[in-house]
């Protein structure tokens, strides 16, 4: 009884629901009240709707929105932590400053640099790490889950132990390259290095996830094309470029633009191993936005440089997605 | 499929046994707040974290005034000491109460990150620590205020010069400190024994620039360095702590005594010259940019540039050590300053909570918070009633501070100042082109600057 009640009661909640979607056209201004027992219906149906999304609309509203919002009013004000009361309009002032800023130049172009680093060899590792796995190797299992596992880790600590272990003194990989007659190097003290290091361990960090998500992509591939290319007498490389390759277009697509957008983002490895150093060689944008916001309270600059950065970042995806449509048609 | 499931369910039980392991870490602060409040009497928690402290001392609610405190914690055995004074001034006075809040000082932005957070949300409470130097801008912003009115010359002279120079904006006292800090030059007494060179007892003795550049040569060898100047602590208040006073010395400045120009003062010949001492120690090869964090408790150093918290491990390492006072070249001065407390303009009792500043702060209180830290105390007296500061090595420390002791300079742009400096200093540990460094660092200074000079 219970079952028919309920799929009784599906079939008319369907119902409202069409009747709903083509009320408004019929009537453009139907108060819900006078609409007698089905429109007061539909009315609660949509508030009950609303009141689902509601949480998740409160949490965007306040966190996501709000803050984007104050960013970009307060990117063209004087905003100094320490008198929140004394905020004057300065117009364009800090977008000037930002062209002049020698910091932010250098921390933009330490950004591109890692970002173009990180991106191919993030991606190529972690569909290396993927095709490896997806053989049948003994142990793969355990393979997959300490790839993996990097990833679930916190970059924070992550960060902290490989400052340890590029220490030039005590450092895990000095001694090693000691043991094969290396000398010990500088790796985050050296401003040739310091960046270089970090890309590496970026990659170590990052590349186990884009791996699963490569290694997903292929086993969707069907096995029966490489059954047909193996009875054409396809070497392992051609299967590759002529099965795997294209079978994981879109897949690698997505890993691209995620990559290139975390990679833009950099600020956890050289907040914690550097400190934006040497010289400033791995101060990234984010970071420095942090520090002057921050460190140094101009909030009103900060927020200036925030607004340019989130320009770039959809500059760099709007390139992205037009060369993605491109490929496709 | 099923190895899939697997390796996920591995991942969940992963971040599963993470997630317990952050829940347990709140659970533990809340634990020590708990098991406070079981141990009565003068006994405190052993572990402190972030969050109201319970003092032993319940208000009444007869209190007229109840004052909020704010302090700073950098280690359980400081935090002990400022519990028990708060509750020994609760018990002293009946009309007034302290509630007070510990907040993590990590050396980096987590204490400042805490008070820009309630200075932007109007709830800062009527007590705070703060940092010595970033006194200024504070006072400038009109955050804290100043405390002439309930403070009499009397009180004003048992503190040494530095901490009330440290204290002072614009010939107005702001702040009173309870701890001083130092930097002296640690040998090792072995080795400077092999070596045959005399390590300076007193202030008269110190060594001057060419006699630690001569020395530290002498003293590096294969598998030693001469010299350690902590450089692994980052670029950061380290460098403009420990390297102003080569500025100082030298007759220079890091800016204008108003706290307003810049231009002639960062990038003035004097200040190059200590930056290209700097560089010259680096590039003889003396002193290394990546020292190991225990390199002079090791013996991996034979001298050492470094703050009171040296001789706590060194003698911890077990090593004969002692120490010397600053290097010089014409003048001698010495690093200064620490934490120091401050009164905000938003609280309704200055006098009460000056009151609370004088005790926490007082001969009684600056030994207790000294015994506790290994900071050098804040009031003359205190030297003279602690034995240890009265024979050697720590003798030095005392004459240093009381005699040479020379705040960081006092201008509400001190945060980005101290990073130009230290950006500078780094460059000449590396080997840059001084001169262009520090050309571009003040104009960043400069830019600041414009802010409060309008």
């Amino acid at each position: 009884m219970k079952g028919n009640d309920s799929s009784a009661e599906k079939l008319e909640n369907e119902r409202h629901f069409h009747q709903t979607a083509k009320q408004p056209q019929l009537k453009p201004t139907p108060p819900p009240r006078k609409k007698g027992k089905l429109k007061s219906q539909a009315f609660r149906e949509a508030m009950t709707g609303y009141f689902f999304l509601a949480p998740a609309l409160v949490l965007l509203g306040v966190f996501l929105l709000y803050p984007m919002g104050a960013a970009f009013y307060y990117s063209f004000t004087d905003f100094y932590i320490l008198t929140p009361d004394d905020v004057s309009f300065i117009g364009l002032e800090n977008f000037k400053y930002i062209v002049e800023d020698a910091q932010f130049r250098q921390a933009f172009w330490n950004t591109v640099y890692f970002s173009v680093i990180v991106v191919p060899v993030q991606l190529s590792v972690a569909l290396g790490l993927a095709l490896l796995i997806n053989k049948k190797l003994r142990f793969r299992v355990f393979f997959r889950t300490a790839f993996f596992s990097p990833v679930v880790m916190s970059l924070v600590v992550v960060s902290i132990l490989w400052t340890f272990m590029y220490n030039p003194n005590e450092g895990l990989i000095n001694q090693l390259l000691q043991t094969v007659g290396i000398p010990p190097q500088p790796f985050l003290t050296s401003p040739d290095q310091a960046m270089n290091s970090i890309i590496v361990m970026s990659v170590w960090q990052g590349a186990g996830f884009q791996m699963m998500i490569f290694l997903a992509g292929l086993q969707n591939i069907p096995n029966h094309l490489y059954e047909a290319a193996d009875i054409d007498g396809a070497s392992s490389w051609q299967k590759f470029w002529h099965i795997t390759l294209p079978g994981l277009r879109n897949i690698a697509l997505f890993i691209f633009i995620t990559i290139s957008i975390a990679a833009f983002k950099l600020l956890v490895q050289p907040m914690i191993m550097t400190q934006g150093g040497p010289l400033g060689t791995t101060k990234s944008l984010v970071y420095h936005i942090y520090e002057t916001g921050f460190n140094y309270r101009d909030v009103g600059y900060a927020s200036a440089m925030a607004v340019v950065f989130t320009v770039i970042v959809l500059v760099i995806t709007i390139i992205q997605r037009v060369l993605i449509k491109e490929e496709r048609g | 499929m099923k190895k899939f499931t697997y390796v996920f369910l591995g991942l969940m039980l992963l971040l599963a046994l993470a997630a317990c392991s952050n829940g347990s870490g709140g659970a533990e602060s809340d634990g020590g707040n708990a098991g406070n409040e079981e141990s009565g009497g003068s006994e405190t928690s052993d572990t402190v974290e972030t969050g109201e402290v319970d003092t032993s001392v319940e208000a009444t609610g007869d209190e007229d005034v109840v004052l909020e405190f704010w302090i700073h914690q950098t280690g359980e055995d400081e935090t002990n000491a400022y519990i028990e004074l708060i509750d020994g001034f609760n018990k002293e006075h009946e009309d007034i109460h302290v509630n007070a809040e510990v907040i993590i000082d990590d050396g980096a932005s987590a204490y400042s990150d805490s008070i820009n957070a309630a200075l932007v949300a109007g709830n800062l409470p009527d007590v705070m620590a703060i940092d010595g130097p970033y006194l200024s801008s504070f006072a400038d912003a009109g955050v804290i205020q100043p405390i002439d009115d309930y403070v009499d010359q009397e009180t004003v002279d048992q503190y040494v010069d530095s901490i009330i120079q440290q204290g002072t904006y614009q010939d107005q006292l702001y702040s009173l400190g309870a701890m001083e800090a130092s930097v002296m030059l640690y040998y090792n007494k072995d080795i400077l024994e092999e070596e045959g060179i005399e390590p300076a007892h007193s202030l008269d003795e110190a060594w001057s620039w060419d006699e630690l550049l001569e020395n530290s040569k002498k003293l590096t060898t294969e598998d030693r360095y001469g010299l350690n100047l902590f450089m692994n602590y980052g670029v950061g208040e380290w460098l403009t702590f420990m390297g102003a006073p080569l500025v100082w010395s030298n007759g220079g400045d890091l800016i204008s005594e108003d706290g307003k120009e810049v231009d002639g003062y960062l990038n003035s010949p004097e200040t190059l010259e200590a930056l290209n001492y700097v560089k010259e120690l680096f590039a003889e090869g003396v002193v290394t940019e990546s020292p190991g964090e225990m390199q002079f408790e090791e013996g991996k150093a034979a001298l050492a540039l470094g703050g009171p918290w040296i001789a706590v491990s060194a003698e911890e390492a077990g090593i004969n050590w002692g120490m010397m006072p600053y290097p010089y070249k014409d003048e001698k001065v010495s690093p200064s300053g620490s934490m120091a407390y401050a009164i905000t303009t938003n609280t309704e009792n200055p006098e009460e909570a000056t009151e609370l500043m004088k005790w926490m702060t007082n001969e009684e209180a600056t030994i207790k918070i000294s015994e506790a830290t290994g900071m050098p105390p804040a009031q003359e007296s205190a030297f003279e009633s602690m034995d240890k500061f009265n024979e050697l090595p720590w003798s030095v420390m005392k004459e240093q501070v009381i005699e040479t002791a020379h705040a960081r300079p006092s201008t509400p742009a001190y945060p980005v100042l101290t990073d130009a400096f230290a950006q500078s200093f780094h460059a000449a540990a590396l080997g840059e082109d001084v001169e262009s460094v520090v050309e571009q660092q003040v104009s960043r200074v400069e830019r600041e600057l414009k802010r409060f000079n309008k």
